[in-house]
Formats: structure tokens, sequence, C-alpha cells
């Protein structure tokens, strides 16, 4: 057990994938037990591609991945037992109910508890009769989610489990996910462009953009380096440092800013009045930086 | 991987049922006809067993389209099976649903035999043959997925390897035709079969993407 703690739960290393037009990484990530790292980036960035290299349904042009130290690669399906993955396409038997699905999983996967399996269903409000082609969406959403949790995999990878789905379920979902994370054993790397779920789950984020890592963050760090600022100054040429968006109508400035602290010392020094300084909210952050990404990525650098 | 391709057979049994409950009606049909305006010229014996040996490949073509679209790959991707496994299962798929048909065609015309007390070799010669390509055609479909699915992938020696055992078994199913009602009507569709068989899978096997 002490030897898996001192593993990464995944790492990527130099990881590259090209398509006609497009090209993910190269991308080194390393996902420690117990995180929950949020993948955040517009359609097309490149979050499914990765997640995808990691659970193996794609094999990288270079570079690797790793799930607890076991190589992922088709071939060498050991690191299977340690992945949970929920996509958008889960492969079911669409004719066949979910219970017939479920049952199916369990005598194909090593490590099932059924137990588990039906702990899952019940605490999802999952009924397992109906075929799966006559599911809602978000009833598909947590039959993929029973049968990617019922092995007990340490680390589970989620594209964008929460998309298409009501406000109620997607709270059920994110509440279940929540319990699972909580005993800090399991890993979770999961793919979102519903912003509001990055507030609930993430303890990381890293936003993709044009298949580049544009940034990698601590939420709580996110939220306490931007401010959003508005300033009464006469100047009107004045440059800010770690301004990413600047309003000005006559003296009045509203600006957004990745380094509060140094923006207002700046402020101070010109001579601002009325500095009116307010927090933003993560999706608020996430939106600038996906504007704005190469520019954060560049200064970061 | 045989759980897999077990359930997989299991999934298709009502495709598999209904077929053959509509090939077993155009067949009855068909003896019924035979029996009322046999005028000595007769009806082809081969005719009768046809289609049998048809509903098996429409099913193993539905088959094959049903798993693509439900893209299966993905589910038996999280379980412990190898590609290798994976490739067995897709082009075995296709040879039990022919496999089953072609022994109740056999089955078939064994029972006629009893029946009527007389086996018209020439006939059974022709349902060989008949089989054959039947049995040709479905393997054919996984093989043009596979060589489709390396042109996506952009594995170009893959694209040729499998676009050109395509068209090379095509060309032998066609010059077979030729030799219906002779064993070798039969043998050389057999072989177009087991290199389409073989050469899928050996194409499943060096895929790059399982995501369909």
């Amino acid at each position: 057990m002490s030897e898996h703690r001192r593993e990464a739960a995944a790492r990527l290393s130099g990881l590259t994938k090209q398509w006609p037009g497009f090209q993910l990484g190269p991308l080194d990530l390393t996902l420690e037990p117990g995180t929950v790292l949020a993948l955040v980036g517009p359609n097309g960035a490149g979050k499914t591609t990765t997640l995808n290299c990691m659970a193996g349904l794609i094999v990288p042009d270079d570079g690797s991945a790793e799930v607890f130290g076991k190589p992922v690669h088709p071939a060498r399906p050991e690191y299977r037992r340690e992945v949970g993955y929920v996509g958008e396409e889960n492969g079911f038997f669409q004719g066949w109910n979910g219970g017939r699905n479920l049952d199916y999983m369990a005598r194909m996967m090593p490590g099932w508890s059924d137990d588990r399996a039906s702990l899952l269903t019940k605490r999802l409000g999952l009924a397992l009769g109906k075929p799966v082609n006559k599911l809602s969406r978000g009833n598909k959403t947590k039959l993929a989610l029973v049968a990617a949790m019922a092995h007990r995999p340490r680390l589970l990878l989620l594209d964008e489990p929460t998309a298409g789905l009501d406000p109620v379920v997607r709270a059920e979902v994110l509440d279940v996910l929540w319990e699972i994370i909580e005993d800090g054993e399991h890993a979770v790397l999961y793919s979102t462009h519903v912003l509001s779920d990055i507030n609930r789950l993430a303890d990381e984020l890293v936003f993709l953009r044009d298949g580049q890592l544009v940034l990698r963050t601590g939420r709580d760090e996110l939220s306490e380096s931007w401010r959003r600022v508005s300033f009464r100054l006469q100047n009107e040429d004045v440059e800010l440092s770690g301004v990413v968006e600047h309003r000005q109508v006559r003296a009045e400035h509203q600006v957004i800013t990745r380094e509060a602290e140094a923006t207002l010392q700046q402020l101070n020094e010109l001579g601002a009045e009325a500095v009116e300084v307010s927090r933003m909210s993560v999706d608020e952050i996430a939106v600038q930086i996906l504007k704005e990404g190469h520019h954060v990525a560049r200064a970061k650098s | 991987m045989w759980h897999a391709l077990r359930a997989e057979l299991v999934y298709f049994r009502m495709w598999l049922f209904g077929g053959l409950g509509i090939a077993g009606g155009i067949t009855v049909f068909m003896h019924v006809l035979k029996w009322l305006f046999d005028d000595g010229e007769g009806v082809p014996g081969f005719l009768t067993s046809m289609f049998l040996l048809i509903a098996g490949m429409v099913v193993a073509f539905v088959a094959q389209s049903y798993r693509a679209e439900e893209r299966r790959a993905r589910l038996l991707m999280a379980g412990p099976l190898t590609p290798r496994q994976l490739a067995g299962v897709l082009v075995l798929l296709p040879a039990a649903l022919m496999g089953l048909c072609v022994l109740l065609t056999a089955f078939k015309i064994g029972l006629e035999a009893l029946i009527t007390g007389r086996l018209d070799i020439e006939s059974v010669r022709t349902t060989a043959s008949f089989a054959g390509q039947f049995w040709a055609y479905a393997q054919l479909g996984p093989l043009a997925q596979e060589a489709s699915a390396a042109h996506r992938q952009r594995r170009s020696r893959a694209v040729v390897v499998g676009w050109g055992v395509f068209v090379g078994a095509v060309l032998v199913l066609a010059a077979s035709w030729l030799f219906a009602g002779s064993i070798h009507g039969f043998l050389g569709p057999m072989i177009a079969a087991g290199a389409a068989m073989a050469v899928a899978a050996a194409l499943y096997q060096g895929r790059t993407d399982f995501t369909r």
C-alpha cells in the first residue's frame, strides 16, 4: 500500500498525438493520488484525446502514459484494473437493459464488486430495467459511472461527465463523485466545459487550448491571484502588470488582473482613486484564461 | 475472449432467429412450389438451400454494423482483453454465425435426402460453392472495416495490405464461380475467407485507435 502511495496515479510524459490539422502535446502531466484534476478547454482543445490516451483507447504517436506505474498500452491491459473510464460513448449493448450490461461487465472485469455496483446503482437512483437505447442521457451517464466504478479503480477518467445533464441529475452525479473521492485514495481526471463543476470538484485545473497545455494551477491559487479592479485615474496610457482585460471610459477604468497584488501596488503608486476590488469566481477566471490562453501561457513562462 | 464472443452471439440471436425464420419460411415455400410445379426439368436443388446461407451472411453484416455503431471496442477495452483477443471476436463472430447457418443447411440437405431417399450430389456441391462464397462475403466486411480504420489512422502499409487482400479476395471469389459445383468452387472462397479473417485480425491488432 505504501508503495502505491509513492506512485503517481497517472503520468503523461511528452505525450503527442496528431490528427490532420491538430496536434495534442507534447504533454507532460502528473496526477497524484487523492487529487482531482480538471481538464478545461473549449471544444477541440484535446481534452478527449488526452483522456483516451490515458485510458489506452488511443495509442500516442510519441511519449508515454502510466497509471500507478503501469504502462498504458492496449496490448498490456494490466493498467486497466486501476482505471475507470466514463466517456460520451461507452460501448454498451444498446438492446440490453442496464442490469444485463452490468452482469456482463461483472463477468468480464477482475475485481468487480456486485455489492458496490448495487450500492452505486441505488445511490444514483438508476433504474436498471430499461434497454440502454431507451435511457435518457443522464441515466446513460449514471450507468457508465456504475460500470466504471464497480471494480474499485483508483483512477477515474471522466470525459464531460455532466455535459447535457439537467441541473438535478448533474448535482446527483457530482454528489456521488464527491463521496467517492472524499477518501483521498482515488485520483480523478475529468474534462469539462461546464465551468460551474470546477468549483465543486477540482483541486487543480489544467487549461488546454489547441492541443497545448496553457496553464496548470491550483483552484485556490487561481481564485487568490485573480481580481476585478475598478478605479479612477486621469492617465490615459496606463500600463498595468498582470492585466488581461482593460476597459476604460474617460477616467473610469475596470481591469481584470491575474496578479492582483502587483496591480494594486502599481495603482497605489500611480495615485489611483476610488479603487474597488472584487473577487472573481473560478468560472469567470477560467473564461478569461481560455480567452487569453496564449497570452497567459506566455506571461507565465 | 470466449465470454465476449458468446455474449455477442447471445446479443444477436434474435436477429439470427429472425433471419433463419424468414429463410426457413422461404425454403418451405420453395419446396412447396417444387412439389407442385416440378415438371421434370425442376427447380435446381441448391436454390432451396440458398436462403439459410443468405440469412447467415445478412445477420453477420448486421452484427458487424451494430457492433461498430455501438462502439463495442470501448466496452471491451475496459476489461482485460488484449487487441489480439478483440480481433478474435471481430473475425470469429461472422464465422460463428455463418458456421451455424452452414450446419443448418447441411442438416436440411440431409433431412431432404432422408425423406426423398435420394441425394443430389451436384446440388450439394453447388450449395457448398455458395456457402463458401457467402462465408467469404461475411468475412470481407470486417476486412473492409479494418482497412478503412487503418486509413483513418494513417497506417499506410496497413491500408495497402488491407485493400490489397480485399481486392485479391474478390478476384478469387469471382474466379471461383467458374468452378462452382467442383471442390475448387468451395476451396477458393474458403481460402479467400481465411485470408480476409487473418488480415482483418492482424490489422485490428495494429490499430492505434480503439474508440470506434
